[in-house]
């Protein structure tokens, strides 16, 4: 994974890697769970017993189990119990457009190709020059978060990832923004700050919900001081699912957010 | 542990407080007093004044089921002992507060104030802290009584900011939604023209409850939510709290376990320290420097999700061990990136140390005066950036750190050196980091070494209730404290998380009053202050 060559640390050599096409995942990342095999009634139970976010949730109507991809954190305790029914995969989960598209079913699962980091920058790029001329303003708010979806959101920025070259960058304001990057189970104490971002941020606007808390509380759940999910909060357009969400994944999260847009006429 | 300290205090105390002492018991490192409530300041304002012990923490815990009403302790720090003052509240809902002659007190006293209803009598300050203006004044999120579901009715109310008034005198209000790619919080500034007069912080607005929380959860999911009090502290917090329950269990992890945890421990903090060194340079108007410092993050994380799947080092500790294990070819390959990393990185830093805009923006910004550091109990960088000699990894030794403890005496007397020359400004807060990154990569080499040993060791299947055990770690931001009290059936009955953030927070406060708006995110960013790792 790492090239063995390296440019001049101090030079003004370019860092950022044109091909992507293996997009850095180790084979080791935790990316996403699947299903190997169906899982039986009593393995159903071992398996909902043992994921801490409740995201495996067995369906009675037809013996099957279900994972949901926005309440799981990854942490691998399922393929711990049951390694013959699960399996840990490299490739992350993709973000989706509708909370309910997050959830998997227990028939093994095919991968839709992945698309490298570059390719899915230009395709973006291009989207922006059709909709905004040129740029697209991000306003990123933590309701919550634990900051390690925000150290991923600051790693598009540095050169690297280098998010900007695809015309896309991060303001100060959200009367500047059109997208909103909301991160955490949106605490009950940033539940106005976070309302009254959204108010102030001009139409037309898109909010994406990063990270397994945002889309549905993740581990720290519905409770008293927090809401459950950027959602219950604020209309939502595109979740990412991931416990953090990796950059690649954000851009996707980004392109597919950009796809729902209108022309502004 | 060093037998005869622990055993000096406790005669020390005895001695001075002997017909007050209702119970005294010791658990390793830990020495345990129980006073009755009107004793314990005397006795606390002792330890802290006579003994120069620094107040590490304050724990509250509903123990009414058990017929003590509520218990607080009170829990100091010495040198490699943890004195615990323990008092219960019996059937009243207030106890004295301590906050006039242990100012780092009065946060805490807020805070119990918050999450329990119990009134600290005599304090200066009883606003609310962690539940917001919107909360009703009756809720009190960790009374066992209270239901973690409860969804609760907003109301109306103000917050009351400290008031400065005077000619020309303006406020600013920053956040809770910042500006950058940051946590919320907010800021209050009173101004002078450029010049900060008062700054107030409000926080919290974070607050997800983990406290609570972790009374629902099972052992193992603890130890995932302790993983998410920060997301770059991971490795600090879940050893942490593995540690306070092993120190329950009375295991003792492998020692390949043992230095596991220290490795991941160090690579936690040379990619934070690494970061926010880049953010220093960032705030210091130099971006070159952040890109390339960033690029060694970058690198970082990268070797991270390489060795235990996870950028930021989710998934490495197990409770009585470490779930991810460092092969043979990873050795290989951490030796490599170090290498190349430590490579550019000193390059990086000669050219930042080289440029005079970069190093002057740094120097005298920010300073912390020691007395006001000492006060407020701060610890980590924070604390050694102005010369006071803090850190857990060699205090309390957990991992395998007691391995790196045994320094020359020439190699002490250059250290004791280092700390008086420290001046408490933004640049010492850079020095020492690039020194600790230094460090971490030795540390890291030297525990290359692996024993042939397991992974982990089985936990007893039963834990006794009611027992509470203190964990400890060194974050990059300073020193974490878990402390856990097992319930009934393996449950947890109280989780006490105070993180370095905690404690460093009110220091900010301090440190701009001689600067302008303007150094207010350099300040901020040497300082290196997680909200969610103190909100909780």
């Amino acid at each position: 994974m790492m090239k063995k060559s390296r440019k001049e640390i101090v030079g003004n050599g370019i860092e950022t890697i044109k091909d992507f096409a293996n997009s850095f995942t180790s084979k080791n990342y935790r990316g996403s769970v699947t299903f190997k095999v169906s899982p039986t009634n009593d393995q159903r139970r071992i398996l909902e017993d043992s994921c801490p976010t409740k995201a495996l949730f067995p369906i009675k109507e037809n013996d099957a189990m279900g994972l949901d991809n926005g309440k799981c954190i990854m942490c691998g305790h399922c393929s711990e119990v049951e390694s013959k029914i699960i399996e840990i995969h490299s490739k992350p989960a993709i973000p989706t457009r509708n909370r309910n598209q997050l959830i998997d079913y227990s028939s093994p699962q095919i991968f839709s190709t992945e698309k490298p980091y570059e390719q899915i920058g230009n395709e973006l790029k291009e989207k922006i020059q059709q909709m905004f001329g040129r740029s697209l303003a991000i306003r990123q708010v933590d309701a919550g978060s634990c900051n390690g979806c925000e150290i991923e959101i600051a790693a598009l920025n540095n050169p690297i990832y280098d998010i900007e070259r695809f015309g896309i960058h991060f303001v100060a304001s959200p009367r500047h923004a059109d997208v909103l990057l909301v991160t955490g189970p949106a605490s009950r104490n940033m539940e106005v700050a976070l309302l009254r971002t959204y108010e102030a941020t001009p139409d037309p606007k898109i909010v994406i919900a990063v990270g397994a808390c945002a889309c549905s509380g993740g581990i720290f759940g519905d409770t008293y001081a927090t809401t459950g999910g950027i959602d219950k909060v604020v209309p939502v357009d595109v979740y990412i699912p991931g416990c953090p969400p990796r950059p690649q994944v954000l851009l996707q999260g980004l392109l597919l957010a950009i796809n729902r847009m209108k022309k502004i006429e | 542990m060093n037998k005869t300290n622990l055993e000096n205090y406790v005669k020390e105390i005895v001695d001075e407080f002997s017909n007050k002492i209702t119970k005294t018991y010791q658990n390793n490192n830990e020495i345990h007093f129980n006073v009755e409530l009107n004793d314990m300041p005397k006795i606390c304002d002792y330890v802290y004044k006579n003994l120069n012990a620094r107040l590490a923490t304050m724990i509250c815990s509903d123990e009414q089921k058990n017929g003590g009403g509520f218990a607080i302790r009170y829990v100091f720090e010495k040198n490699d002992v943890f004195i615990f003052i323990m008092v219960s509240t019996g059937q009243g809902f207030s106890f004295p507060s301590i906050a006039l002659y242990i100012p780092a007190a009065a946060l805490y006293e807020r805070e119990i104030k918050d999450m329990f209803g119990l009134i600290p009598t005599g304090s200066p300050d009883t606003r609310p802290l962690v539940l917001h203006e919107h909360w009703p004044d009756d809720i009190f999120p960790l009374r066992k009584e209270f239901e973690l579901h409860t969804k609760v009715k907003r109301q109306e109310k103000k917050y009351q900011f400290l008031r400065v008034q005077g000619e020309g005198i303006c406020e600013i209000p920053v956040g809770p939604v910042h500006a950058g790619i940051i946590e919320p919080g907010h800021f209050r500034f009173s101004i002078l023209g450029e010049n900060i007069i008062n700054l107030e912080t409000r926080l919290f607005y974070t607050h997800k409850g983990i406290e609570k929380l972790a009374e629902s959860m099972k052992l193992d999911d603890v130890l995932l939510l302790s993983e998410r009090i920060a997301g770059d502290e991971s490795v600090a917090n879940s050893s942490a709290y593995c540690q306070a329950i092993e120190k329950i269990a009375q295991v003792e992890i492998p020692n390949r376990a043992k230095k596991i945890r220290a490795i991941f421990g160090e690579l936690e903090r040379i990619y934070n320290h690494i970061g926010t060194l880049a953010g220093i340079s960032t705030d210091a108007s130099f971006p070159f420097g952040s890109a390339r410092l960033n690029i060694l993050k970058e690198r970082l994380m990268q070797l991270n999700e390489s060795l235990c799947g996870s950028r930021i080092l989710f998934g490495v500790n197990r409770i009585g061990g470490v779930r991810c294990d460092i092969t043979d070819e990873n050795k290989k390959l951490i030796l490599e990136t170090l290498s190349e990393v430590s490579n550019d990185f000193e390059k990086i830093i000669t050219l930042l140390k080289s440029k005079s805009s970069f190093m002057d923006r740094l120097r005298n910004t920010g300073t912390i005066p020691k007395k006001t550091a000492y006060d407020l109990g701060v610890v980590g960088v924070v604390a050694r950036c102005v010369g006071i000699d803090v850190d857990t990894r060699r205090d309390h030794p957990y991992a395998s750190y007691y391995l790196h403890n045994n320094k020359t005496s020439q190699q002490k007397m250059q250290h004791q050196i280092e700390m008086e020359k420290r001046a408490g400004d933004a640049l010492a807060r850079f020095e020492i980091r690039v020194k600790e990154v230094r460090d971490s990569f030795d540390i890291i080499k030297e525990s290359l070494d692996l024993d042939d040993d397991t992974l982990f060791v089985n936990m007893p299947e039963h834990l006794e209730p009611f027992r509470s055990a203190l964990g400890y770690a060194e974050s990059h931001r300073g020193q974490t404290l878990h402390w856990v009290m097992i319930g009934e059936n393996n449950s947890i009955s109280r989780y006490k998380v105070r993180t370095a953030s905690f404690c460093n927070w009110p220091i900010i406060e301090q440190a701009v009053l001689n600067d302008i708006v303007p150094d207010f995110p350099l300040v901020n960013k040497s300082l290196d202050l997680s909200y969610s790792g103190n909100d909780l």
